[in-house]
C-alpha cells in the first residue's frame, strides 16, 4: 500500500477497540497474516486463468498407503503368489536399504477383495466401503510417480517440489500467489492426526515458507485448548480485559506512529486487531458442538473426538466454508513394512468414512464444485513382500514407481480412473504423472500457470515445479 | 509491508548520477532477462549467441549483423530485437515468460548509443580504496563512512536527519552490540556524561561486554545452520554446542576475521592445530545429517558436501555456487566442473552418508571445556608427581623386585587389572571337553556395552580341526542377531556389531586364517567410534590386517527405548550351528581400550616365574613390564604399593573425566584421499569425469605455495587477492545495523545480485577492514560511531515515499528486533535473564506436545527449570524439524540450511505470542513487580519507571495518561482474587509475597502492555 494512503487511512480509521465497537473498515483489514495488499490479494496478474477451484483440501496420507490393497486392482497376481518378482518387471530398480539385502522378493497379492463401484465402475478395495459410495465423484489416478524412496525426502518432494528441504511448501506458494480469501483466518492451515500403524516423523518445515516470507507458512491448528499456538489469553485474563488492553495498546502505538510516521507501526496495529479477531474466529471454527448430530453420523464415531482424522475432516469443511485457501490434513501411520493387512484395516477404519463424508458434505453444500480435494501419500508400496509372506500376512516396502491418489471437485473430472500400471503394479504403462505434474495441475485448477508463479531468490526465479511439470489436461473438466 | 513498499527501484534513486553504466544499469537487465538462454550455460540450450562476455556479445553474427555496434543503437540487433513490436521478432521470446519494461529497453538503447562500454562484473574486480569524497556539510562527517553517505544525499538534494537523542542512541547501540537494552542506570550515566567522547565510551564498554560475542553469534549461527539435532526424518540430538561457544569466544576475544574464516574452513589442517582450531571446523559439520532406515548412504554423503559448498560460498564469497550443481551456472561464470572442483575440497572427509541416530557422527573429537581442561591438567600434574615419586624409589625397587623374583616358585600370571570388567579362567589344560559345540558359558552381567562404549575383549583359543564358531559375544544367539561378538569364520577372526541386520551393522574379518589345533591369543579393541576403523584385531600380539565387510552402524542396541539384555556368552552367540569347538581360556574383558604394553602382556602368555628365570638381559620390554606390574601389585612394600595404587586411581579418574567431555563434529581429511567426480545432472549415482580440487577461474588462483587442499582453499579465501571476502563480510555487518545490506542480496554478489547502493562506500569499508588486520570490533565501532548510524529514525511521509527502505540513509535505522532480541530483552528488563555464557543448549517454556505430535518414537520436549528458563535465546535447544515457535514466529532462520539475509514480517501470530506466551506473561509480572518495588510510591512514578525500563525513555504525558488509565482498569478488573491467583501463577518463578497481589496483577498487565508496544519490539 502507498505509505501516504496508509497514513491517511490511519488518521481516519474507526477503531475496532475504543470509541466505537463497529468493526474495522474493510480497507484496513486487508489480510490476516500480512497486513498489506500483496498478501490479501496475492500477486498482481494472478490468477492467470478463470479458476475452477477456489480452495484446496489436501488429505495427506502420511507414510505411503499401499496402492495394491486399495486402488490398483491386480487380479492376475494371485497366480504368481509367492513367486519371485521377475527381473523384467524390476529392471534393476533401486531398493531402499531395508530390502536391498533381502534374498527373495516374493510376490504378495492383496488379501483384500476388489469390486467395481458406481456408474463409473471404478475398482476399489473392500477396505474402502465408504469411499466406494462416492466413487463417481472421484478421479482415481493410478499412475503417479515420484523420485524419492524415503519418507522425509518424499514428503518434502510432495510438499515443496524438491527432495531437500529449503523450498516453500505448496500451501505457502499458493498463499503467496493468491493471498487470503478469509479476513479472519490464515490462508494456509495444517492439521495433523495420529494413525494406528507405523508412524513416520513429520516436520514443521513441511508446511513452511522456505525462502518466502514467513507470513506465508502454514498455521498449524491443534486439538485442545489452544488450536493456534498462544491463542488463548493467560488464565485469569478475560476477553473483555484483552479488548481493553488492545484499545490501550492501539492508543500507545498511534502515538508512536505520529512520532515516527513509520508504516510498520500501523501494520502492527492492524496485526494486533487481527490477533484479537482470531481469538474469536478460531474457537468458533474449532467448536464442533453446534454441528448437528447428522454431521457426526456422516463422518463417523471418531469425529466426536477432537484431534482425530474424522474431526479434522469436519474442520476442513468448516475452514473451507470460511474461505481458507489451502487446508492440509496429515494423517500418520501408513508405513506398513510389516503386518500390512492388520495395520491397513485399522488405518482405513480411521480414514475411509471421514474422507468420503467430506466429499459428500461438500457436495451437498454445493461446495465441491469449487473445492479441490486430494487424497494420497508420498509414494506407493512394493508388490513383493518385505519380510516373510504367509497365508494372512505380508509387508510392503517403499515403492516410488507407481502409486495411486484420488482427486475430486474443483474442476477435476469425476468418475474417471486415469493411468495404468503393469500386472505387478510396479511400473506405469500408460499416462504417467509425476509430482511436478500434480503440482502444475493443482495450480491450474486454482487458475495459476505454474510457470508464472515465481519468486526470485539467490538470483534465480524459483517455481514450485522448478523446471518441470505438465498440467494433466485429460482429468480437467475445463 | 516492506515488500509492498519496495516499488522504488534503486536505479531510480541513483539515476541522477548521469550516464548509463554497464554494471549498474545494463548487466542486471541482461542477466535477469537474457542469460537464461544467452548466458554461461547457453550451450546446454543449443543457443550459439552469448551475452555474458564482451567478445561474444559484440561478435559478427553473420551477414554483417551485430548484436551490439558501439555507438550505433539503430543498427544493433540487441536494440532492434528488444524493441521489436512484432511478437515473433521480440526478445525475450514470449515462450520464456520474460518481458522487458519500456525503461529497460530504453536503458539498453542508451547504453549502446553511448558506446556500449563493457565492464567485468563488479564484485570480481578487487576493491580499490576510494578517497573519502568531499562534501559541503563537512561538519556532519564523523567517519569516512559519513562522507560517502553525505555525498550521495547532497547529490540527491537531501539532508541527513538530526542526531538521535541520547536515550534513543544508547538503546539502539546497546541492542545492536549486545542484543540487550541498556539498564536505567546505564542510560542515566550516559545522560549525565557531558564529556565529548561520552558516546564512544558507551560503545567501548559494549564492545568489551561478554554479551557482545553472544549477540554477534546470533547471525553467525543462522549462516552456519547450527542446530542441536540432525534434521531429516528422525531428527535425533547431536552435540555441537562447543562449536557454538567457540564462535562466541572468537567474537569476544576479537579473533581477526581472516583467522576466524580460515579456522572454520581448515583449522584442523593447520600445523599443530589447537583444540580451538579443530573445534572451529564444526562450521562445516553443522549441516543436516540423515539417519533414516532405508536411505542410500552415498546419496546423502553427496548432499552433505553440496551443503558445505553452498554454505561456504554464500557466507564467505556471496556466491551462489550451488546453482552449478546440475549444469553450468545460468548467470555467473561458474561451470559445473568448477562446482565439483570446489566440491572436491570438502569431499575428502572420512564420513558416512548415514549419520548416527543418536549423538555425533564421525569425524568428531572430544572437546573439553576450559574447566574440564583445567581439571584434566590438574590430574595429569598429580599423575606426573606420583610417577616421579615412584621413580625416586627406583634403586630400591630394582633391588627389591629382584629379591621378589628369586622367591617366585609357582607359576603365576599378571594381566592388567585396571578397568577389568570380567575375567574367566578355566585352567589351561582341562577344558577340551567343555566347548564341544553345545556347551557354553553364560555371564549375564558381563560386558554390558553399547555401540558408543569403548572396550577390549581378549581370549586364548584352541580350536579343533574346524576353526569356526563363536568365541565370545553379547548378542541375540543367531547369525544376524543384535549385539556384538568375536567369532571364527573358517579360520578368520570375525568381529560383528549389529543393530539391525543388514543395513545397521559392522562386520570386519582378518585376512589371516588361524591354524586349527593350535593356541592363539586374540584381542579385539573397539573405540566406540561406531565405525569399522574403530575396531582393531590382534592375533598373538600382532595387529592384523582386516577386511571391512559392512560399515554402517548408526543405532544403539537400546534403540527406541528398548532394553538390550542378552548375556555375555563364551563359546556361543552365533546360533546353534556355530558354537565353539575346542578350548577357550583366559577371557578378559576391559572397559577401555588397553594400551600397547598391556595388549602385549595379554598375548605374552608367560608366567612371572618363567620370565624371572630368564637372565635380565634377555628379557623383553613387555616381560619387564609384566614383572614390574606383578611386583608392584602384589609384593612391593605398602608405601610403594600405595603410590602404585594412586597412579592407577588417577588413571581411572582421568578416564572417568574424559568420559564426561562433550564431543564436537569436526572436519578431517580422509587417507587415502577420496576421488571426486563431476556428477551428471547433480545425481550421486551418475559420476562423470574425475576432477581435481580447484577454485573457479574467474577468481584469482590459489596463492603461490598454498597446498591444493582444503587448507589451501582457506588460504585462498582470506588472501588479499580475493575480491569477495571483505566485501561480503562488511556488507553482512552493515545489514545488521541498517536492516538492508549495501548490497541488498547479501547472499548473492553475482550478476543476479543487486547492484550496491553505494559501491564506493562498500569498497572503502572492505579495504578498511583488511587494512585494520580484519579487526571485527574495530569495524563494528567504525559503523556505530558514524554520524549516519547516529541519526534519528523519524521519517516524514514524503521521505518514506522517496526512500522506503532507507537505502540513501537520510535517517537512522528503525526496524523490528530479531527474534532472539525480543525474548532476551523481555527477560532482561524483567530482571530474569541468566547471564551464564555457553554450555549445553537449554529447554525453556514451550507449548506442550509440539514435539510429540509429529516426531517419531514419542520423542518429547522435556522442559527445563530454574536458570534454564531464563538463558539467552541463542542457547535455546534447536530441533530442526520442530524449531522453537517463539523464534520462528519472529522470522528467525529455520537452521535447515544457510541463511544470511535478514527478513522481517509483521503478523498476528507475533501479537498472540507476545501477549499470551508464558515467557512474556511471566516477564510482564516481573516488570510489574519491579515497577512496584523500584518505581517509587505513586502510580505515576511507577508507570514512568516501567515505561522507561522497557523502552529506554520516559513516556510523554499522553502515553502516561494511557498507562494510568490502563492500570486503573486492571485494578478494577482484578478485584476478585480467583482471577488474580490464576494470572499470577503463570511461569515457574514466584512473585514477591510481600506485594499486594491485586496490585501486582494490575501492574503485571501494564507490564505486558509495555512489552507489546511497537517501540519496545523495535530498534529506533
Amino acid at each position: 500500500m502507498d505509505p501516504l494512503e496508509q497514513s491517511k487511512l490511519l488518521m481516519t480509521r474507526r477503531h475496532f477497540f475504543g470509541r466505537t465497537s463497529v468493526g474495522l473498515g474493510a480497507a484496513a483489514l486487508t489480510t490476516l497474516l500480512g497486513g498489506d495488499a500483496e498478501a490479501a490479494g496475492g500477486l498482481p496478474g494472478l490468477p492467470n486463468f478463470p479458476p475452477t477451484a477456489k480452495r484446496v483440501i489436501y488429505l495427506f496420507q502420511h507414510g505411503a498407503p499401499s496402492q495394491l490393497d486399495l486402488f490398483d486392482y491386480k487380479p492376475g497376481l494371485q497366480a504368481h503368489r509367492g513367486t519371485e518378482l521377475p527381473d523384467s518387471i524390476r529392471m534393476g530398480q533401486r531398493l531402499t536399504g531395508m530390502t536391498a539385502y533381502q534374498a527373495k522378493f516374493p510376490t504378495a497379492p492383496s488379501l483384500f477383495k476388489f469390486a467395481q463401484h458406481g456408474e463409473s465402475g471404478a475398482w476399489l478395495s473392500e477396505l474402502l466401503p465408504y469411499t466406494s459410495k462416492v466413487a463417481d465423484d472421484l478421479c482415481i489416478i493410478r499412475s503417479l510417480q515420484t523420485e524419492a524412496i524415503n519418507h522425509d525426502p518424499a514428503v518434502t518432494f510432495f510438499q515443496t517440489g524438491f527432495q531437500i528441504a529449503g523450498r516453500p511448501s505448496i500451501g505457502a506458494w499458493i498463499s503467496y500467489g493468491l493471498g487470503a480469501e478469509s479476513q479472519d483466518l490464515p490462508a494456509f492451515v495444517v492439521m495433523v492426526s495420529q494413525g494406528l500403524g507405523n508412524s513416520q516423523a513429520l516436520a514443521d518445515r513441511q508446511w513452511g515458507s522456505g525462502f518466502l516470507p514467513t507470513k506465508f507458512q502454514g498455521v498449524k491448528f491443534r486439538a485442545g485448548a489452544d488450536p493456534v499456538l498462544y491463542l488463548s489469553n493467560p488464565p485469569g485474563y478475560s476477553d473483555d480485559a484483552r479488548k481493553r488492553f488492545l484499545a490501550d495498546l492501539t492508543k500507545m502505538n498511534e502515538l508512536t506512529y505520529q512520532e515516527y510516521q513509520d508504516p510498520e507501526v500501523s501494520t502492527r496495529i492492524s496485526q494486533y486487531e487481527m490477533a484479537f479477531r482470531m481469538q474469536h474466529s478460531v474457537p468458533e471454527l474449532t467448536d464442533l458442538s453446534k454441528e448437528p448430530a447428522s454431521t457426526f453420523e456422516m463422518y463417523g464415531p471418531d469425529s466426536r473426538t477432537p484431534g482425530t482424522y474424522a474431526a479434522n475432516c469436519i474442520l476442513a469443511r468448516r475452514l473451507a466454508e470460511r474461505g481458507v485457501r489451502f487446508i492440509q490434513l496429515f494423517h500418520r501411520g501408513w508405513d506398513q513394512h510389516n503386518n500390512l493387512p492388520k495395520e491397513i484395516r485399522q488405518q482405513c477404519r480411521q480414514t475411509d468414512q471421514p474422507s468420503a463424508a467430506l466429499i459428500q458434505d461438500l457436495k451437498q453444500r454445493g461446495m465441491l464444485q469449487d473445492t479441490l480435494v486430494i487424497w494420497g501419500g508420498e509414494f506407493g508400496r512394493t508388490v513383493y513382500s518385505q519380510g516373510t509372506l504367509t497365508e494372512d500376512n505380508y509387508g510392503r516396502d517403499h515403492h516410488p514407481r507407481c502409486f495411486s491418489v484420488w482427486m475430486a471437485g474443483g474442476g477435476i473430472k469425476p468418475g474417471v480412473t486415469y493411468g495404468e500400471t503393469d500386472d505387478y503394479s510396479y511400473n506405469v504403462t500408460k499416462d504417467p504423472m509425476d509430482v511436478h505434474d500434480l503440482h502444475a495441475t493443482i495450480l491450474r485448477c486454482l487458475g495459476v500457470d505454474h510457470t508464472k508463479l515465481t519468486f526470485k531468490f539467490q538470483g534465480r526465479h524459483f517455481r514450485l515445479t522448478d523446471v518441470h511439470g505438465n498440467v494433466i489436461r485429460p482429468i480437467l473438466t475445463a | 509491508m516492506r515488500y509492498c513498499l519496495a516499488f522504488l527501484t534503486l536505479s531510480r534513486l541513483v539515476a541522477a548520477v548521469g550516464g548509463v553504466e554497464f554494471n549498474r544499469d545494463v548487466r542486471p537487465i541482461l542477466s535477469d532477462k537474457c542469460y537464461v538462454c544467452h548466458g554461461p550455460d547457453a550451450a546446454a540450450k543449443h543457443v550459439p549467441f552469448r551475452l555474458d562476455s564482451e567478445a561474444a556479445a559484440k561478435s559478427d553474427l553473420g551477414g554483417g549483423r551485430h548484436a551490439i555496434i558501439e555507438g550505433n543503437a539503430d543498427a544493433s540487433e540487441l536494440v532492434k530485437r528488444t524493441g521489436a513490436t512484432k511478437p515473433a521478432l521480440r526478445m525475450p521470446p514470449v515462450s520464456s515468460g520474460l518481458t522487458l519494461s519500456a525503461s529497460e529497453i530504453a536503458t539498453l538503447r542508451e547504453w549502446v548509443a553511448e558506446g556500449a562500454k563493457w565492464q567485468k562484473h563488479w564484485s570480481f574486480i578487487p576493491p580499490v580504496r576510494p578517497p573519502a569524497p568531499a562534501v559541503k556539510n563537512a561538519a556532519w562527517v564523523r567517519t569516512p563512512v559519513d562522507a560517502f553517505v553525505l555525498q550521495k544525499l547532497e547529490r540527491e538534494g537531501l539532508k541527513p536527519s538530526a542526531e538521535a537523542n541520547r536515550e534513543m542512541l544508547i538503546r539502539r547501540v546497546s541492542l545492536d552490540l549486545t542484543g540487550l537494552p541498556p539498564t536505567p542506570a546505564e542510560i542515566d550515566a550516559f545522560l549525565l556524561d557531558r564529556s565529548p567522547n561520552a558516546y564512544e565510551k558507551v560503545v567501548d564498554r559494549l564492545l568489551q561486554s561478554p554479551r557482545y560475542g553472544e549477540r554477534m553469534a546470533f547471525r553467525w549461527l543462522d549462516a552456519a545452520r547450527y542446530a542441536d539435532t540432525n534434521g531429516y526424518q528422525f531428527d535425533g540430538e547431536r552435540v555441537m554446542w562447543r562449536w557454538r561457544d567457540w564462535v562466541i569466544d572468537a567474537f569476544n576475544r576479537n579473533l581477526p576475521f581472516d583467522q576466524f574464516a580460515r579456522d572454520q574452513i581448515a583449522g584442523d589442517m593447520l600445523p599443530n592445530a589447537t583444540l580451538e582450531q579443530q573445534m572451529a571446523t564444526g562450521f562445516n559439520r553443522n549441516h543436516r545429517a540423515n539417519t533414516e532406515d532405508g536411505i542410500i548412504p552415498e546419496e546423502y554423503a553427496v548432499e552433505y558436501v553440496i551443503d558445505r559448498v553452498e554454505t561456504t560460498s554464500a557466507v564467505f564469497l556471496g556466491a551462489t555456487l550451488g546453482c552449478a550443481r546440475c549444469h553450468n551456472h545460468k548467470y555467473d561464470p561458474f561451470t559445473q566442473k568448477e562446482f565439483y572442483q570446489v566440491f572436491a575440497y570438502f569431499n575428502n572427509v572420512p564420513e558416512q552418508g548415514r549419520a548416527m541416530k543418536y549423538g555425533n557422527s564421525e569425524p568428531m573429537i572430544p572437546a573439553p571445556t576450559k574447566p574440564q581442561q583445567a581439571a584434566l591438567a590438574a590430574l595429569d600434574q598429580k599423575y606426573r608427581a606420583a610417577e616421579n615419586a615412584l621413580a625416586k624409589h627406583e634403586a630400591f625397587l630394582a633391588k627389591d623386585e629382584k629379591r621378589w623374583e628369586h622367591g617366585l616358585a609357582a607359576p603365576a600370571y599378571w594381566t592388567p587389572t585396571r578397568d577389568l570388567d570380567t575375567a574367566a579362567s578355566f585352567g589351561r589344560t582341562s577344558l577340551a571337553s567343555v566347548f564341544d559345540g553345545k556347551v557354553f558359558v553364560n555371564r549375564p552381567s558381563a560386558a554390558k556395552f553399547d555401540i558408543e562404549d569403548h572396550f577390549t575383549l581378549s581370549a586364548w583359543i584352541y580350536s579343533d580341526e574346524t576353526p569356526d564358531g563363536s568365541v565370545m559375544s553379547r548378542m541375540a544367539d543367531n547369525p544376524k542377531g543384535k549385539g556384538f561378538g568375536v567369532h571364527l569364520d573358517h579360520g578368520k577372526v570375525h568381529v560383528n556389531f549389529t543393530s539391525n541386520w543388514v543395513d545397521d551393522a559392522i562386520r570386519v574379518e582378518t585376512e589371516r586364517v588361524l591354524a586349527p589345533k593350535a593356541w592363539h591369543q586374540i584381542t579385539v579393541t573397539y573405540t566406540g567410534s561406531r565405525m569399522a576403523e574403530g575396531i582393531h584385531v590382534y592375533v598373538d600380539g600382532h595387529l592384523e590386517k582386516t577386511k571391512v565387510l559392512l560399515d554402517s552402524l548408526y543405532r544403539p542396541f537400546r534403540n527406541a527405548g528398548k532394553v538390550f539384555d542378552e548375556p555375555f556368552r563364551i563359546g556361543a552367540g552365533w546360533g546353534r550351528e556355530r558354537r565353539f569347538r575346542g578350548r577357550i581360556d583366559e577371557v578378559r574383558v576391559y572397559r577401555r581400550v588397553l594400551d600397547d604394553k598391556e595388549l602385549a602382556v595379554l598375548a605374552l602368555g608367560e608366567s612371572l616365574n618363567e620370565i624371572a628365570s630368564k637372565p635380565a638381559a634377555q628379557r623383553s620390554a613387555v616381560e619387564n613390564f609384566e614383572l614390574r606390574s606383578g611386583y608392584l601389585e602384589t609384593a612391593a612394600p605398602a608405601t610403594i604399593r600405595n603410590l602404585s595404587d594412586e597412579i592407577n586411581a588417577l588413571l581411572d579418574e582421568r578416564a572417568k573425566l574424559e568420559a564426561t567431555f562433550p564431543t564436537v563434529m569436526v572436519m578431517a581429511e580422509a587417507n587415502p584421499p577420496k576421488p571426486t567426480f563431476l556428477l551428471v545432472r547433480g545425481a550421486y549415482d551418475h559420476p562423470g569425469d574425475k576432477v581435481t580440487p580447484g577454485v573457479p577461474a574467474v577468481l584469482p588462483p590459489l596463492p603461490s605455495g598454498a597446498p591444493n587442499n582444503r587448507l589451501g582453499f582457506a588460504e585462498w579465501l582470506i588472501a588479499p587477492a580475493n575480491p569477495l571476502l571483505a566485501r561480503v563480510t562488511v556488507n553482512r555487518f552493515w545489514q545488521m545495523y541498517f536492516g538492508v545490506g549495501i548490497v541488498k542480496t547479501v547472499e548473492d554478489f553475482g550478476s543476479q545480485g543487486e547492484w550496491p547502493s553505494d559501491p564506493e562506500l562498500l569498497d572503502w569499508l572492505a579495504t578498511e577492514f583488511v587494512r585494520s588486520g580484519w579487526d571485527v570490533k574495530a569495524l563494528q565501532k567504525l559503523m556505530v560511531m558514524s554520524a549516519t548510524y547516529r541519526q534519528s529514525s523519524e521519517v516524514t511521509p514524503e521521505m518514506l515515499q522517496r526512500d522506503p527502505e532507507n537505502r540513501l540513509l537520510a535517517r537512522g535505522p528503525r526496524f523490528r528486533l530479531p527474534a532472539e532480541m525480543i525474548r532476551d530483552q523481555a527477560l532482561s528488563v524483567a530482571g530474569l535473564l541468566a547471564e551464564k555464557i555457553g554450555g549445553p543448549s537449554v529447554k525453556p517454556y514451550q507449548p506442550e506436545g509440539l514435539w510429540k505430535e509429529i516426531s517419531m518414537q514419542d520423542m518429547d520436549y522435556v522442559q527445563g527449570h530454574g536458570e534454564d528458563l531464563y538463558r539467552r535465546s541463542l542457547y535455546t535447544f534447536w530441533k530442526r524439524t520442530i524449531a522453537p515457535p517463539e523464534m520462528i514466529n519472529f522470522d528467525s532462520a529455520n537452521r535447515e540450511a544457510c541463511v544470511v539475509r535478514e527478513t522481517r514480517t509483521n503478523t498476528p501470530l507475533q501479537a498472540l505470542n507476545l501477549m499470551n506466551d508464558v515467557t512474556y506473561v511471566e516477564a510482564a509480572r516481573f516488570i510489574g513487580q519491579r515497577m512496584m518495588k523500584e518505581g517509587g510510591a505513586s502510580a505515576e512514578d511507577r508507570l514512568r519507571f516501567g515505561f522507561r525500563l522497557v523502552t529506554g525513555h520516559w513516556p510523554s504525558q499522553k502515553e502516561q495518561d494511557v498507562l494510568l488509565a490502563s492500570l486503573r482498569f486492571h485494578l478494577d478488573y482484578f478485584s476478585d482474587s480467583p482471577k488474580v491467583d490464576a494470572y499470577l501463577k503463570q511461569g515457574e518463578s514466584l512473585p514477591d509475597p510481600k506485594l499486594d497481589r491485586r496490585q501486582l496483577a494490575a501492574y503485571a498487565s501494564v507490564g505486558s502492555l509495555l512489552l507489546n508496544l511497537d517501540e519496545s519490539m523495535t530498534k529506533e
